[in-house]
C-alpha cells in the first residue's frame, strides 16, 4: 500500500515543487513519473503476493474515515497512468513540434497524474468528487495552452464539467441524507431500491457519463480534445475520460440494487451500440485529422459502455474484464494515435486529413504508428483491442439468444475499420504528396510508434492479465 | 515447454521471411545490394528449413510451437502433411518470384517498401498454413490482409488506390466476417489444436443451430480471399498491382490462404460427416459450381490479359472447393493437388504476363499477334501453363481434373462432370485464342525497342534474365507435377497421403 500511496504522493509533489519553485522544466516530470511508474510496478507485484490491500486514512475507520483500496485493477491502471505520463512527458519535452515545453503543462500534467491515482485508488463517493473536480479543472486548464482558439471548447468542456460535478454532488448528497455513508462496500451493504436511490444514481450516472463523453453526452469532447495541444490531447484522450468511467462502473457493480441493474444495463448496452456508429460515422465524415481521432474516442467508448451494459444486465463479471481490457487497450493506441497525428499535423503544416496524402513516404514511422494503432482500435489480431473484443465476444455467442448484441460489435468493427482505413489509404496516394514544410523529427515519430507496438504486445501477455483482471472483478 | 529444435523449426520458418523483411524495410533505397543479399538469405534459410521439416515429417518427427494467447486458444504452430504441402508450394514459389521480383523492379522507386512488405507477406501465409488451431489462423488470415494492402497500392495511382480500397472492403469485411465464425466456436469448446475427423461432432446434436451459423460466417469470411461468387469482385481490380505481386499473392498466397482455409474448416475442423449431417456441403458445392462457370464466362469476355488471367483465376480456385464440397476422398486428392498444380500453372501465366508487359509493352490481348516470334521461351512456358488449365493431358491441370471428375461420379453427382466439361471448354475458349495469336497470328507493327536492360533478342536473350528463369522455372515444375504424378513426392502423391489420414484410409 506504501508503495501505491508512493505513486500517488511522487507526481503530486513534483506539482506542488513546481508551482512553488517556479519550475517548467520537464525533466522533473519525466523522473517522477519514471519513479511512479517503478513504485506502482512494485505495488502490483505486491498486490499479486499479498492479495487486497486497503488504508484508512489517518487511522480514522469508516464510516468516519476515508478508505484507500489496492485491488489488482487499481494496481493496473496505477501502471497504466505512470507509463502514459512518462511517454507524453518525454514526448512534451523532447519533440520538437512540442507546444508545451516551458509552460504550466509540467505542474498541470502532474496534478492531473495525481488526481487520477487517487481516484484509483479511493473508494469513497465524496473523495471521488473532490478528484473529480480537480481532474476536470486541469483538463480545462490544459487545454487553454494552446491558445486562445482554445478557449470557446474549453469554456464549454469547463461548463459542462461544472454542470456533472454538480449532478454528482448532489446525487451523493441524496445518498448520504439516505444511508448516511459514503463508503462504497458500505453503501453496497446498504443500498435498497427506494425513490431517493434511484433518484442519486440517476444523477450520478448523467454527472459521470457526461465527464466520460459517454453517448449520448459526448459532444464536448470531440472539440475539446482535438483543440489541445498534442501532448495535452493524448493524455485526455487516453486516461481523464477513464476516470468516471471507473466510478460508474463500481458505482453500478457495486451500489445498484439488482432490481435497476437489469433495466439500466439495457440502456447503456444500446447507448454503447449507437455510440460505436455515430462516433464511427462522425470520424469518417470530419474533414480535420485530430478530430478524427477524437470522434474515435467517442467510438470506442462505445465498446466500454456496451460491456458495461452487459455486465449490469447478465450479471457476468467477466465482463467486467472486456470492459478493462478495452480501456487499457484504448489508451495506449489513443496515446500513439494522438501523438502520430500531432507530429504529422505539424510537419505536413495542415489539419486536415486530405493533407496526409503520400504521408508513407514523407513521415513513414509516424504514418505506421498511426496505422498500426488503429490495426489494435478495429480489433485485428493479435492487439490488444483484439484480445478485449474476444473476451466480449465469448459470453455473447455462447447462446443464440444473445447474438443480436454480437451484431453490434461486428458493426462496430467495421466502423472503426472504415475510419482508420480512410487515413491509410490516403497516405499512400503517390500523386501530389503534400511535402513536409521541414525536416520531420524521427525521435518523436518513433516514441509515437512505441504505445502501438506496446498494445499489440499487450496481446502476448493477454492471459496474465486476463487472470488478474478476473481476480479483480471476482 | 521443452525448447527443443523440433519445438522451434515452426517458429524459425515464419521468422525465416519476417525478420529479413523488417530489417528490409530499415534499409535505404539505394543499397540495393544489401536488401538483395537479405531477401535471397531469407529465401534460402526458408528452404533449407522447410526441407528439414519436409525430411522430420517423412521420418516420423512431429513439429509443434505453442505460445500461450488466448484462454482456450494458444498460439499454435505446427508442421502437418496438409500444412507442409502449402508451405512447400509458397516458399519455392516464394524464391522464384523473389528473383522475378528484383528483375521487374530494377531501378523502380520506393524497393525497400516493396520487398519489406513482400516478405511480410510471405511469412502471413507461411504462419497460416502452419497454424494449428482456428484462432492462430484467424490471425496470420487478418495479418496477411494487413500486409497485402500496400502491395496493392505500391503504385499509388488514383486507380490503384480505388482498387486497393475495394480489396480493403472486401477483405476486412470477410475478416470480421471470420472473426465472428471462430469466436461462436471458441465459445462452444475453446480452439483445440485441428484434428483429422474435426472436432466438433459431440456438439452436432445439442448445438446445431449454432455450428451451422459458425460454418456459414467462416465460409463467408473464406470465400472472400478464395473469390467465391458473391464475394469475388476484388480480385480483377486487385490486377492494378505491379506483375509479382499479382503472380504470387493473387494467384497463390492470398486465395490459396481462403481456399485452403476452407480444407481446414471442412476436414479439420468440423469433420466429414458432421458437415454431411447438417447438409452444409450442398450449399458449398453449389456455390463453387456456379464460381466455376462464371468465373470462365467472365474470363472470355476480357480483353486485358491479366483481368482474363484474374477471372480465370476466379473460376480455377473453386476447384478446390468443389473438390471439398463433393466429401469423397478422390474428389479431395484433386483439390489438394489442384491447390499446387494451379499455383504453379498461375504463377507460370502472370510471369509470361509481367514478360509482356514490361519488355514489349503488351497489355491487351489484341497486342499478343505474333509475339511468339519475338519472345519465343515465354510463349512457350505460357502455352504450357495455358494447356495445363485447360487439362490437356498429360499436363497437371488433366490430373486434378481427372480425380475432380472420379470424385464426382464417386460421390453420386454426375451432373459435376458436366460443370467440369462445360468449364474446360471454355477454358480452352479463352486460353487457345491466346496460343493461336501468340504463335500463328502476323505482327501488326514492329515490337518497340524495350528498355536497355529488358531489349535483346528472341532467345535466351529475350528479356530479362531474371524475369525469364523464374518463368521457365515454374514452367517446368508445372510439367513435371503432371508427368511425374504417379510418383510418390509428386503434389498428387502428397495429396493422397493427406487424404488417407483425414479419412482415415
Amino acid at each position: 500500500m506504501t508503495l501505491a500511496l508512493a505513486s500517488l504522493l511522487l507526481p503530486l509533489g513534483t506539482a506542488l515543487l513546481m508551482l512553488a519553485l517556479r519550475l517548467r522544466s520537464g525533466n522533473w516530470v519525466i523522473v517522477a513519473s519514471l519513479g511512479s511508474l517503478l513504485c506502482a510496478g512494485l505495488a502490483l507485484n505486491q498486490v499479486l503476493d499479498q492479495g487486497l490491500q486497503t488504508l484508512v486514512i489517518g487511522g480514522w475507520r469508516t464510516p468516519l474515515g476515508i478508505r484507500f483500496e489496492l485491488s489488482t485493477l487499481t494496481a493496473l491502471l496505477l501502471i497504466f497512468t505512470a507509463m502514459t505520463h512518462l511517454l507524453v512527458a518525454i514526448y512534451a519535452q523532447y519533440s520538437r513540434h512540442s507546444q508545451t515545453r516551458d509552460t504550466d503543462y509540467w505542474p498541470l500534467s502532474s496534478l492531473l497524474h495525481a488526481s487520477l491515482a487517487a481516484l484509483w485508488l479511493s473508494r469513497d463517493l465524496f473523495n471521488w468528487y473532490v478528484t473529480l473536480e480537480l481532474l476536470g479543472l486541469v483538463a480545462v486548464a490544459m487545454i487553454i495552452l494552446s491558445g486562445p482558439k482554445a478557449y470557446a471548447p474549453a469554456l464549454r468542456y469547463l461548463l459542462l464539467s461544472l454542470a456533472a460535478s454538480l449532478c454528482y454532488l448532489l446525487g451523493v448528497a441524496l445518498l448520504y441524507g439516505r444511508y448516511g455513508v459514503l463508503d462504497l462496500d458500505l453503501l453496497a451493504q446498504a443500498s435498497q431500491a427506494d425513490h431517493s436511490t434511484r433518484m442519486a444514481l440517476l444523477l450520478m450516472t448523467v454527472g459521470l457519463m457526461l465527464k466520460a463523453a459517454l453517448w449520448p453526452l459526448h459532444l464536448w469532447l470531440p472539440a475539446a480534445h482535438s483543440s489541445a495541444p498534442t501532448a495535452v490531447s493524448a493524455l485526455l484522450s487516453a486516461l481523464v475520460v477513464k476516470g468516471p468511467l471507473f466510478i460508474l462502473w463500481l458505482l453500478w457493480s457495486r451500489v445498484a440494487p439488482l432490481e435497476m441493474t437489469e433495466s439500466a444495463g439495457l440502456l447503456f448496452a444500446l447507448a454503447g451500440i449507437v455510440a460505436l456508429l455515430s462516433g464511427g460515422w462522425a470520424a469518417l465524415r470530419t474533414p480535420l485529422l485530430k478530430r478524427l481521432v477524437a470522434y474515435s474516442t467517442v467510438a470506442q467508448l462505445g465498446y466500454a459502455l456496451l460491456a458495461l451494459g452487459l455486465l449490469l444486465r447478465w450479471q457476468q463479471s467477466e465482463l467486467s474484464v472486456a470492459l478493462w481490457l478495452f480501456v487499457l487497450a484504448h489508451g495506449l493506441a489513443k496515446v500513439s494515435m494522438f501523438l502520430a497525428a500531432g507530429e504529422m499535423q505539424a510537419t505536413l503544416g495542415s489539419r486536415r486529413v486530405a493533407s496526409l496524402k503520400g504521408a508513407t513516404q514523407t513521415m513513414p514511422v509516424a504514418m505506421f504508428a498511426f496505422a498500426v494503432a488503429g490495426g489494435s482500435l478495429i480489433g485485428l489480431p493479435p492487439s490488444g483491442g483484439f484480445v478485449a473484443k474476444w473476451v466480449l465476444l465469448q459470453p455473447l455467442l455462447a447462446e443464440p439468444i444473445h447474438w443480436p448484441w454480437a451484431l453490434g460489435v461486428l458493426i462496430g468493427t467495421l466502423a472503426s475499420a472504415a475510419y482508420v482505413f480512410r487515413v491509410v489509404a490516403l497516405s499512400f496516394d503517390r500523386a501530389e504528396a503534400t511535402p513536409p514544410n521541414f525536416n520531420p523529427d524521427p525521435f518523436a515519430q518513433w516514441l509515437a510508434l512505441l504505445p502501438a507496438i506496446a498494445v499489440w504486445g499487450l496481446a502476448l501477455f493477454s492471459q496474465p492479465l486476463i487472470r488478474w483482471l478476473t481476480e479483480a472483478s471476482g | 515447454m521443452i525448447a527443443n529444435w523440433t519445438n522451434l523449426l515452426p517458429l524459425g520458418i515464419v521468422l525465416s521471411s519476417l525478420l529479413p523483411g523488417l530489417l528490409i524495410f530499415t534499409l535505404r533505397e539505394e543499397q540495393t545490394r544489401l536488401r538483395i543479399a537479405l531477401n535471397l538469405f531469407g529465401v534460402m534459410l526458408k528452404l533449407g528449413l522447410v526441407g528439414l521439416m519436409l525430411w522430420g515429417v517423412a521420418q516420423g518427427l512431429e513439429f509443434r510451437f505453442s505460445l500461450p494467447f488466448l484462454p482456450g486458444g494458444d498460439l499454435v504452430l505446427q508442421g502437418d502433411a496438409l500444412s507442409l504441402q502449402f508451405v512447400s508450394l509458397s516458399t519455392v514459389l516464394w524464391l522464384a518470384t523473389t528473383i522475378y521480383a528484383i528483375g521487374y523492379l530494377e531501378d523502380a522507386p520506393l524497393r525497400s517498401r516493396f520487398f519489406g512488405y513482400f516478405s511480410l507477406c510471405v511469412s502471413a501465409t507461411v504462419g497460416l498454413a502452419l497454424a494449428g488451431n482456428l484462432v492462430t489462423f484467424l490471425l496470420f488470415y487478418e495479418l496477411l490482409t494487413l500486409a497485402t494492402f500496400p502491395l496493392v497500392v505500391h503504385r499509388g495511382t488514383p486507380q490503384a488506390l480505388r482498387a486497393g480500397r475495394i480489396y480493403l472492403t472486401y477483405t476486412l469485411g470477410g475478416g470480421a466476417l471470420l472473426l465472428m465464425g471462430v469466436a461462436l466456436l471458441h465459445s462452444l469448446t475453446g480452439s483445440p489444436e485441428f484434428s483429422a475427423g474435426g472436432y466438433l461432432q459431440p456438439l452436432l446434436e445439442t448445438r446445431s443451430v449454432s455450428l451451422t451459423l459458425a460454418f456459414a460466417l467462416m465460409i463467408a469470411g473464406l470465400g472472400v480471399k478464395a473469390a467465391l461468387l458473391p464475394l469475388h469482385g476484388w480480385l480483377p481490380q486487385a490486377m492494378v498491382a505491379p506483375a509479382p505481386v499479382s503472380a504470387l499473392l493473387h494467384a497463390v498466397a492470398v486465395v490459396k490462404a481462403g481456399a485452403f482455409g476452407i480444407v481446414r474448416v471442412v476436414y479439420d475442423v468440423y469433420g466429414v460427416e458432421p458437415v454431411q449431417a447438417l447438409g452444409l456441403h450442398l450449399p458449398l458445392l453449389a456455390l463453387a459450381a456456379a464460381t466455376i462457370t462464371y468465373g470462365s464466362l467472365k474470363a472470355l469476355q476480357q480483353q486485358e490479359l491479366k483481368k482474363r488471367l484474374a477471372y480465370s483465376t476466379v473460376s480455377q480456385v473453386s476447384y478446390i472447393t468443389l473438390g471439398v464440397a463433393l466429401m469423397g476422398p478422390i474428389a479431395a486428392v484433386g483439390a489438394l493437388a489442384h491447390l499446387v498444380h494451379q499455383g504453379l500453372m498461375k504463377v507460370t501465366l502472370f510471369y509470361c504476363a509481367g514478360n509482356f508487359a514490361e519488355t514489349l509493352g503488351v497489355h491487351r490481348i489484341r497486342e499478343m499477334d505474333g509475339i511468339g516470334q519475338r519472345m519465343p521461351l515465354t510463349m512457350t512456358a505460357f502455352t504450357l501453363a495455358a494447356l495445363g488449365m485447360i487439362g490437356v493431358p498429360p499436363t497437371a491441370g488433366f490430373i486434378s481434373k481427372w480425380y475432380l471428375g472420379l470424385g464426382a461420379l464417386e460421390s453420386g453427382w454426375p451432373i459435376i462432370l458436366l460443370v467440369l466439361v462445360i468449364s474446360g471448354l471454355l477454358n480452352a475458349a479463352y486460353f487457345l485464342p491466346l496460343i493461336y495469336r501468340g504463335w500463328f497470328a502476323a505482327p501488326k507493327t514492329e515490337w518497340p525497342a524495350g528498355k536497355a536492360a529488358h531489349a535483346g533478342r528472341p532467345g535466351w536473350r529475350e528479356t530479362h534474365w531474371m524475369l525469364l528463369a523464374p518463368t521457365l522455372f515454374t514452367a517446368v515444375l508445372a510439367l513435371l507435377a503432371g508427368i511425374l504424378a504417379g510418383t510418390g513426392f509428386s503434389p498428387l502423391g502428397w495429396s493422397e497421403l493427406i487424404i488417407n489420414r483425414e479419412f482415415g484410409l
